[in-house]
Parts: structure tokens; sequence; C-alpha cells
């Protein structure tokens, strides 16, 4: 007797045939959806989301749209992950890798029709892979040692990038911009030191390369606003008042004067911890978390630039770039690393004053200030100009470069095609299909530019039979023409990891003959408080800042100390897979304000309040 | 729908075949939900543009002649529609002045799209196009701009006149227009003569009286009463004013604490203490000569006592609560002092001086004004009246434009001419620079050019002119050589509209066509919208 289930409550399997054909099908969906947008005149996506506030992000990366998409297919899921790991490893080619890959399984799919084993795929596949590597090492310009032409080449990598980007229309303005912030790094590729930041206001381009770092926030009143020769020191301490987190401590006193007493004693110890602050013969002060009235009039007092509640990532990298260490504790002034830098100053850029040190002790930190006329457009300038610095910064380790347009792919297509000829056997399919599978991509620019890609690929693969031709698409004129002439040049390192990584992403897929889906772990604990906002009966409780989930009651609090009050917060429409109990541990690092005892945060993405709850362990 | 299916010319030599419905159908519902938007703000534009009256989800009624605000408030949902809600805010934050304008421009030259895309004329090369066309326009402009120096006040109330002719407190643009000028220019910092900071210029609401009293104060208003608690005094001369952010309260500390009281007699001893230490506290502040206290909001415990208060009283010094902690940079700023957080710290250098501080009667409510501070930051306050909430809050916003018009003034210093004459002079240059172009730029910025004359248009338009007749005769006279010649509104005939004193900066036309092109350009790259977390 056969077993019914071996599986938990809604599993499932497919097998063989199916799974195959539902995971083709799924990869191929993914690579047509971001196949507008490969090239110069690729097409832009609007990603809208279904959460809270229906946010519109207008972008033509790749990555950015596969990140964001919902997936439930399999396959679908490993063309998402090469993305991803493309854009974390070169930063580039996002879509491409996606797109080839696409092609790979589509020709597979052909074969694997006409009664040719997935192996036999696989290893036709790879040889044809080997065979392509081999011809792009053989073709890689290196002018590493010539600095003039490097430059050219990093600038016309930068431009090529960019030509596929919003920020098209300026791309020398820019390539020229990522090239001298990628040259000031001297090699490293910690991306890092450089810091983006965006200003709604003027146009794109007015944007521009800030030697220095800049901080986006306010000098504490009062206090000098430039300062020569500073000495920083970066803090992550408490600056309202330490408190003692013991729980339910409390001070028996008997009189009024006494309450007084201990006030001042705190007010008294506060101040001993800014004179220890200022013991460490600094003039500029920045903390993570906020600066009481007091303590900044203290530092005010002593000609001390007290900058409050700089985020995280604004002082880790303040710590970097200028040398310092971030402190928590004062007392031993010695031990502390400051930062150090030559002049610090209020300037404006657009209608906002922010924080420009200059002269830091990192030489290799600068900032990109971006301008543009919108969100949307700030947004996607960043992830173009982000593209464009990976690539950049990968090119100066790794000088090898190719020219673009379309040409890696037909002198690959070529070799591939002629290594068909030659091998017997039923591989040879496979690497036939492996070259039809690449001269997909220039078929693709040509589409998406609305020209006739037949015609176009033909002429260029004519074109190609002459050894050492330099021939690709050229999408502006529309025609065949010379890329070495046009200056398209693009980094052997992207067009490698894209080559690689596709063939293994569709091996792996190609494997593949049975899915089995697993039974989805119930998510109790989150839905909870959801539901809790959904019934009418607790909803009382809600408003009076009284929630019970798993039988502890919490009391809610919003950050300026005032009790929320939930029937006006709307709380019914928060996403609410998004609301979260975190644990105390990541509080404490994560809250501008420490929170004592048996309190717990809960955040609400999206939303600027993070509000904590105080639970009780009385059950209701 | 029709339109789109018509077959396609396509651009290329040989023939080819894609399928690109899909993707025209979203570029369309795109435009489409675009100019949907445009046409919603359309008949705002110009100083006989009708108003709006908004009603918000919470049953708050605004009247508005203000595109950004209009935008603002409208929900829209549509991602094209939102971004050109976006576009307005981006004019709003560059210029201040020309929200509507904008949207406008964008939802002509969507429209001219349209009729490209359909003519199978590939999105890409109808957004370079539209590109070239922009840059080429805002050349056309800086050369028709004149220059203006910040000393002609004359020139820069005639801008913000301009810009406030066309709201609803437009009968007032003789009172609020110099106003404005002078606010901004008090505030123009020596050091950096082409930024101002508008938060340096503070806008106080009042209701009551009309916007006739609206005033311009050298000095500080608070929307606010004097304390009266005890019969603490409401007027002081030669003041000397201490803006504190700590407590006048029995103390409070940080860590929990209980008062143990175990017999009668020690509950009268605690009242005692209380009382000696708000006291000694007001002693202190006594001592320095302090006769003004500006008291931060606290949020940790009480600012101020009803005790504290009595005593603050018998030791006449004038007291306001209440103040905002944001509010203090502003303050001490204009007051040349420094906030004072402990009492400990509380001397005589930390004070600002003013000639006088009085609470005045207005309406029915009270404000508090400080006057003749000695050696005053450079910040100004502008004191707006109205006899309703609704004009009130309309002519604090016709205000900002106006103040904006004069910042964009200070900032880029160039006038253009208005009422239309600009654009179509825009658009005739653009329409002869098309002749020069080759291919398809040629088309495309003729099509730009075509939509840039929907301003002179729609000014006609709701004005209630026939606006065929009024852009040909416009046209007609640009071609005769006569580039300021415009719409004159109020007369309903075309006239040298420099003349008629409506100017308005060149960077609000630049900006609105550049942002517009911008905008559209972003429209027309979109192939897909995909649903996404």
């Amino acid at each position: 007797m056969a077993i019914d289930r071996i599986f938990k409550d809604e599993a499932s399997e497919e097998k063989g045939e199916r799974a195959r054909m539902a995971s083709f099908v799924g990869a191929m969906a993914i690579a047509d959806l971001v196949k507008t947008t490969l090239g110069p005149k690729g097409m832009d996506k609007i990603l809208q989301s279904t959460g809270r506030g229906r946010e519109v992000t207008v972008t033509n990366d790749g990555a950015t749209i596969l990140k964001s998409l919902h997936i439930d297919n399999p396959a679908a899921k490993v063309l998402l992950d090469i993305s991803k790991v493309q854009d974390d490893e070169v930063g580039d080619g996002t879509t491409s890798v996606v797109v080839l890959a696409g092609e790979l399984l589509r020709e597979a799919e052909k074969l694997v029709a006409s009664k040719i084993h997935p192996m036999t795929i696989i290893s036709g596949f790879r040889m044809a892979a080997e065979c392509a590597r081999n011809t792009l090492l053989e073709k890689v310009v290196d002018n590493k040692a010539d600095s003039e032409k490097f430059r050219s080449d990093l600038l016309n990598i930068a431009m090529t990038t960019l030509s596929s980007k919003i920020l098209s229309q300026d791309k020398e303005h820019f390539a020229k911009l990522a090239v001298d912030a990628v040259m000031r790094l001297n090699g490293s590729t910690n991306l890092e030191s450089i810091q983006i930041i965006k200003k709604p206001g003027g146009s794109l381009k007015d944007s521009f390369l800030d030697e220095g770092f800049i901080l986006d926030k306010k000098i504490g009143i009062g206090q000098p606003k430039r300062i020569e020769n500073a000495k920083i020191l970066v803090a992550n301490t408490a600056m309202d008042t330490d408190k003692v987190k013991i729980y339910g401590a409390r001070v028996r006193v008997d009189s009024m004067a006494r309450v007084a007493q201990i006030e001042t004693a705190e007010k008294e110890k506060m101040r001993e911890k800014v004179q220890k602050i200022i013991g460490h013969g600094i003039n500029c002060f920045v903390n993570r978390q906020l600066i009481y009235n007091f303590p900044e009039e203290l530092f005010a007092d002593a000609g001390i630039l007290a900058i409050e509640h700089a985020d995280f990532d604004g002082i880790e990298r303040l710590a970097l770039v200028t040398g310092g260490e971030i402190a928590s504790t004062f007392d031993n002034p010695e031990s502390v690393k400051l930062g150090h830098c030559d002049l610090i100053e209020e300037i404006m850029i657009g209608e906002d004053k922010l924080i420009h040190f200059s002269g830091v002790a990192m030489g290799q930190a600068c900032t990109i200030v971006l301008r543009g006329a919108s969100h949307h457009v700030l947004d996607e300038a960043e992830r173009s100009l982000h593209d464009a610095l990976c690539v950049l910064s990968q090119t100066v380790n790794d000088s090898r470069v190719l020219l673009g347009g379309g040409w890696p792919e037909m002198v690959m297509a070529r070799e591939v095609d002629a290594l068909a000829k030659k091998t017997p056997g039923k591989k040879s399919l496979a690497i036939e299909a492996f070259s039809r599978a690449l001269l997909a991509i220039p078929t693709i620019i040509a589409d998406n530019a609305g020209l006739d890609s037949a015609e176009l690929i033909s002429q260029l693969r004519a074109e190609h039979q002459n050894k050492g031709c330099t021939a690709g698409i050229d999408v502006i004129s529309g025609s065949v023409g010379d890329m070495a002439e046009r200056g398209i040049c693009e980094a052997f390192k992207v067009k490698q990891a894209i080559l690689l990584s596709s063939t293994e992403a569709a091996e792996m897929i190609l494997r593949v003959d049975e899915i089995i889906t697993c039974a989805p772990r119930r998510r109790e604990d989150r839905m909870e408080i959801f539901h809790l906002f959904c019934n009418p009966v607790l909803r009382h409780w809600i408003g009076n800042g009284v929630v019970v989930v798993g039988g502890r009651m919490l009391t809610f609090k919003s950050s300026n100390e005032k009790p929320i009050d939930f029937r006006r917060a709307k709380i019914c429409s928060f996403p609410i897979a998004k609301v979260k109990v975190l644990d105390n541990n990541s509080l404490s690092s994560r809250a501008s304000w420490p929170l004592s005892e048996g309190e717990k945060e809960i955040s609400v993405r999206g939303e600027k309040n993070v509000w904590r709850c105080h639970h009780r362990n009385n059950g209701v | 729908m029709a339109a789109i299916a018509t077959p396609q010319h396509r651009s290329s030599k040989t023939e080819s075949y894609v399928d690109n419905k899909r993707k025209e159908d979203i570029r369309h519902a795109n435009i489409v939900a675009a100019r949907a938007v445009a046409n919603a703000v359309r008949t705002s534009l110009g100083p006989k543009g009708m108003d709006k009256m908004i009603s918000t989800s919470s049953d708050e009624v605004i009247i508005t002649n203000d595109g950004a605000t209009i935008l603002n408030k409208m929900q829209v949902l549509q991602p094209a529609a939102k971004m050109l809600v976006e576009l307005s805010k981006s004019q709003d934050s560059a210029a201040g002045d020309g929200t509507t304008t904008v949207v406008v421009i964008a939802g002509a030259l969507l429209e001219q799209c349209l009729l490209l895309l359909s003519h199978g004329i590939h999105p890409t090369v109808v957004s370079d196009s539209l590109h070239k066309a922009a840059v080429k326009a805002v050349d056309v402009l800086t050369a028709m701009a004149v220059p203006v120096e910040l000393s002609d006040r004359d020139s820069l109330v005639k801008s913000a006149s301009t810009s406030l002719n066309s709201k609803v407190v437009s009968q007032y643009s003789t009172l609020l227009a110099p106003l404005a000028v002078d606010a901004v220019l008090s505030v123009v910092d020596a050091a950096k003569p082409d930024m101002v900071d508008l938060r340096d210029v503070k806008i106080v609401k009042k209701l009551g009286g009309t916007v006739d009293d609206t005033e311009l104060v050298k000095g500080l208003v608070f929307d606010k009463k004097v304390s009266h608690a005890a019969g603490g005094p409401t007027r002081m001369e030669n003041a000397k004013i201490a803006v504190i952010q700590f407590q006048i309260s029995p103390p409070k500390t940080d860590i929990e604490q209980s008062i143990v009281v175990s017999d009668y007699s020690q509950m009268d001893r605690i009242l005692k203490e209380e009382r000696s230490y708000i006291l000694g506290m007001i002693k202190k502040i006594k001592a320095t000569g302090c006769n003004v206290l500006l008291i931060q909001k606290s949020i940790l415990r009480d600012a101020v006592t009803d005790l504290s208060l009595h005593y603050l009283a018998k030791a006449k010094i004038l007291v306001i609560k209440d103040v905002e902690r944001d509010e203090i940079e502003f303050i001490t700023k204009t007051l040349n002092c420094l906030p004072i957080a402990n009492i400990e710290h509380f001397r005589a250098e930390k004070l600002g001086y003013a000639d006088l501080v009085e609470e005045v009667s207005l309406g029915d409510g009270k404000i508090v004004k400080i006057k003749g501070i000695k050696e005053m930051g450079k910040t100004t306050t502008v004191l707006v009246r109205g006899s309703n909430q609704l004009v009130l809050d309309e002519a604090e916003r016709s205000l900002h434009d106006a103040l904006c018009v004069v910042r964009c003034l200070v900032a880029k210093r160039f006038l253009i001419a208005g009422g239309g004459a600009p654009e179509i002079e825009l658009s005739r240059q653009l329409g002869a620079w098309a002749k020069v172009l080759h291919g398809m730029e040629g088309y495309c910025v003729r099509a730009f050019a075509e939509a840039l004359e929907v301003i002179p248009y729609t000014l006609a338009e709701n004005a209630g002119l026939n606006p065929i007749a009024i852009v040909t005769e416009l046209r007609n006279r640009h071609a005769q050589g006569e580039i300021n010649a415009g719409i004159n509104v109020r007369k309903g005939q075309i006239t040298n509209i420099l003349e008629e004193n409506v100017v308005q900066p060149l960077l609000v036309s630049t900006s609105a066509i550049t942002l517009a092109t911008e905008c559209v350009r972003m429209i027309l790259k979109i192939d897909d919208i995909v649903t996404v977390r």
C-alpha cells in the first residue's frame, strides 16, 4: 500500500517534467521583466508599494527592481540571488546577469524538449563558458601602467555605466565626479568613505564633489559656528542623565530639600561628565544621542561645538574619516583616540544648513552632494552613482578593460560557435545554444532602442568575422559602429562575473527535477498585535495606551513621553507584518533615549516615531 | 486608446515587428493620469484664476489658489499622477512660486508627447530632445532677462506684487508686496549676500482684524498671553530678557523618589521648604536684574507652577511660558542672548535687552510684542491678520510665495516679464530653432515649443478672453520683435507687459521649465508598473 502522505499539511511536491517546466517559466518571466531596462535606451519601471503610503519608486536598476518583487517561484529566486550577488560583488550588470541566465534557460528548454539530457546540456554550457572566458581574457586591454590612459578608461567606463541610467544627460559631469571620488580612495574598495548626501532642489548638474565630510545636523545654540584645527570627540553616550538601571530602584527622603539635593546631585553628575569630556582637550563633541539643554549650555560656555543626535551611520563614518574612535566612557582621556580636522564650519546647501568638516585625517574621504528636482530623481541618481562607483573601484584594482555595446558578446559568440563546430557529439548542440544566448544581449539592447535588431545583429556578426574588429551597436545613431572610437568601455570584471554567475545559475536550475514546498511557518507573535488592533473590545484598551500581547500587558509611550492615542494613530492601516517586538539588546543601540528595565520597543517601519512599551507581567 | 492603436511608422530603415501593446498602454495610462492632475489645477493659473475649495478627510476646509497646496491635499494614488504632485513640491522648494505653472507646463508637454509617441517616435528620443529644448529654453530666457539690483526696491516690489496678484489676497498686494520685500531684505546677511534663509522670517498668524492690519514687526511677536497669575506685570520698559530652559517648580529627580512623611508637623515643613526652594530660585533670577522671563515648555514636569508664577509676579517679572524648543534658536538669535539651562548659570551677560515688552490685545486674543531690541539679530517677524481662518491661512501662503519670489531675486538677480510674454517668446524662438534641427529632434522641439503656448492660452482663458485670438495676436506681436508683449489681464488686451509692472524672477521661469521637463522625461521612460512589497 502506498504511503498517502509524507509531507505536512500545506506542503507540496512537483516532480520531473513539471518541476523543470515551473523553473523555466519562472526564470524566464523574471528575465523578461527586467529585460526592457537593459542598455542606454532601456526603460524605467515604477515600483508601487502595496504598503502604507503606497510609496512610488522609479528605477532602472535591475537589482532594485528584483529586490522589491514578491516572488514565489524558487527558480526565480535563484535569479534574484545572482543579481543581488552581482550587486554586492561588482555593483553593475545586475540586469545583464539575469537576462543572460534567462536566455540560457530559454535555449536549454528547447534542448530538453529535443530530448537532450540536462547533464549533457550542462557540460556543454561549461565548455562554452570556459571558452568564452578565455576569449575575453585574450581580448582585454590593460592600461594600468599609463596613468593618463587609465584615467580615460575609467571615465569611459563610468560614462558607459551611467549612460543607461537617469544621469545619462549629465554623464560626463557625473563620470568625472565618480572617477575623482574613486581615485581618492587609492585602490581601496571600501566605498564607506564616499558619502552621498541627497538634497532636493536645484538640478542634477548642480551636484558636486566635496573634499571632506558633511554632516546633516545642526550646531547647538550659542556655540561657535566655525572651528579651525578641530579636535573631535565622537561619542555614543546618554547626555540627558545617567539612569540607574536597576528595576524598582528608588530613593526615600523625608524632605523637599533632600529632593532638591538629589536633583542637584544629578545635575552635578552631568556637569562632571561634561567636565570629563571637556578634559579631553577637545573643541568639538559629536554625540549619537540627544544632548539636553543643560549639557548643551555647558558646552556652549566652554566654547565647544556640540552636535547632538548624529545618526549611527553618521558618527561611524565621522569617526572613520577623522581617525577617531567612538567613545562611551570618559574616565581615561589618554586612551581615547580623538579625531582631527582642519576646519569645521556651517555651510548652506539649498535651504538647509549642514556642518562641513574639511581637511580630515583620512584623505580618501569625500562627500558627493546630489541635487535634483525630486526625491524620485535623487534616489535613482544615488543608485546610478553607486553602480558607477562600485564598478570604478573594482576597475582600479583590476584594470582590465573591454569594449562595450554588445562587442564582448559578439566576440564570445563567435569563438563559442567555432568551438561548437569542433566539438563532436550532442554537447555541440548545447554549445551552439550558448552562443545564441550570448547574442540575445545585443539583440535586446537594439530592441529596447526601437531598432531593427535582426538586421543589426546580422550586420554585426558579419563584421565580426574579421579578426580584431571593434564593431558594436551604436544605439545613439542606430547603426553598427566602432566602439573603440566612441569610447564605450566596460570593466572586464563585470563581464566575467556576468558570464560565470549566469552560467552557474542556469546550471543550477537545469539540475532541478523536483520542487518541494514546505508548509509555511506560522507567525503568531507578529500577527497578534494586528488582531488586537482590529478587535473592537480591545480597542478601548488600546486607546488608553494598553495592549495585551501573549497575556502580558503592554503600555505604550511615544518618544516624547506622551501616551499614544492609537485611535488617532490609524493603527489598523499599518503594515502589520512589519511591527515587531525587538528584544532588549538590540534596543539600547537603536533608541536614542535609554530604556529602563522591563521596557520594550516596538518599531514601526516608515514611522518616524519609535515607540516603546512597558510590559507588566500580569495576565488580563 | 484609439489614437494609440493606429498603425505605427517605425523609424528604422527596414521593417521590424515588436509587440509593445502593453508598454504603450501603461505609458498612455500614466500620461492620461498625469494630465488629469494638470487639468485640475489649470483653472487657478494667473491673476484671474479661480480658487479651489478643498475639504480634507478630517473635515477641514481650505480655500486656496496655490498649486502646491491644492496638489498636496489631493490624495492621488496613480504613481504618475503622484509624480506631478512631487513636481509642484519641488518647484515650491526651488523657487516657492510658480507651482501651478510648472504643473500646467508638464501637462501640456505630456499632451504633445502623446502625439509624438503615436507617430511611433521612440520615447528616449522624445526624452532627449525635450532635454535639449529645455536647455535652449533656459538660454533664451536668460537672454531676455533684465538684471536687477537689490537697492532697486521698486522692481522687487513689482515682482512680489505680480505673485500676489494671482492670490485671494490680491487686493492687498500694495501692502503685502513691500512688506515681503522689506522682510527679506532685512535678513540678508552681508557676509553671504546671495543666500536668504527664510527661517529667519517668522510669520505669526492671528485671527481678527483684516489683512490690512498685517504688519512687519522689528522685533519679536509671540502668539501667547503673558502669564496673568497673581497680577503679574504685562508691560515692561527697559526689559532685560532671559530665555530659560529649566523649570521653576518643585524639584524632580530622574531616579524614582518618594518623600516619607511620618507626622503632621513634617507636612508643614515640606510645604515651607517647597516655598523657600522656589523663592530661592526667583531671588537669584531677580538678582541679575532680569525682568522678563521666556520659559521653554517642558515635557518632563511643569515648567512653572502656580506658586512660582505667584512669586514671579511679586518680583515684578513678566513671564511668557510654553515657548517651544524649536523656537529657542530663532528667539535667541533675535534677542542676541543665550539660553540658560540651569539656575546656576543665570548671569547678566546671558540676558537680552529690549526697550519694550508688552502685551497687546488683538481681536479676541492677546499677543506679546518685544520691541527695540538691542543689537538685534538679522531676523524679522510678520504679523498676519485676517477676518477668518481661511483668509488667514491663504494670506500666509500667499505671503510665503511673495517672500520666496524676493528670495529668488536675491539669489539670482534677474527679472523677466510676466503675463505669458516669456513663454510665447520661447515658443517663437524654439519654433525657429526647430527648423534648423534635423530628424526627430526638430520634430520634438517643435512640439515642445507648441506646448509652451499653454501658459498664455490658459491665462487668457481664465481671464475670460478669447484664448485663440489672444495667442495668435501675441504670436504676431512677438514676430514683429516686441519681446515683452504679454497679456494684460486687467485691460483684456495685449500690451508691453514690462511697462505694466508685471514682472517675475527669472529663477521661477527657468526652474519651472527645467523641472517640468525633467518630470515629463521621467514619465516617458517608464514602461511598466510593478507592484512590490
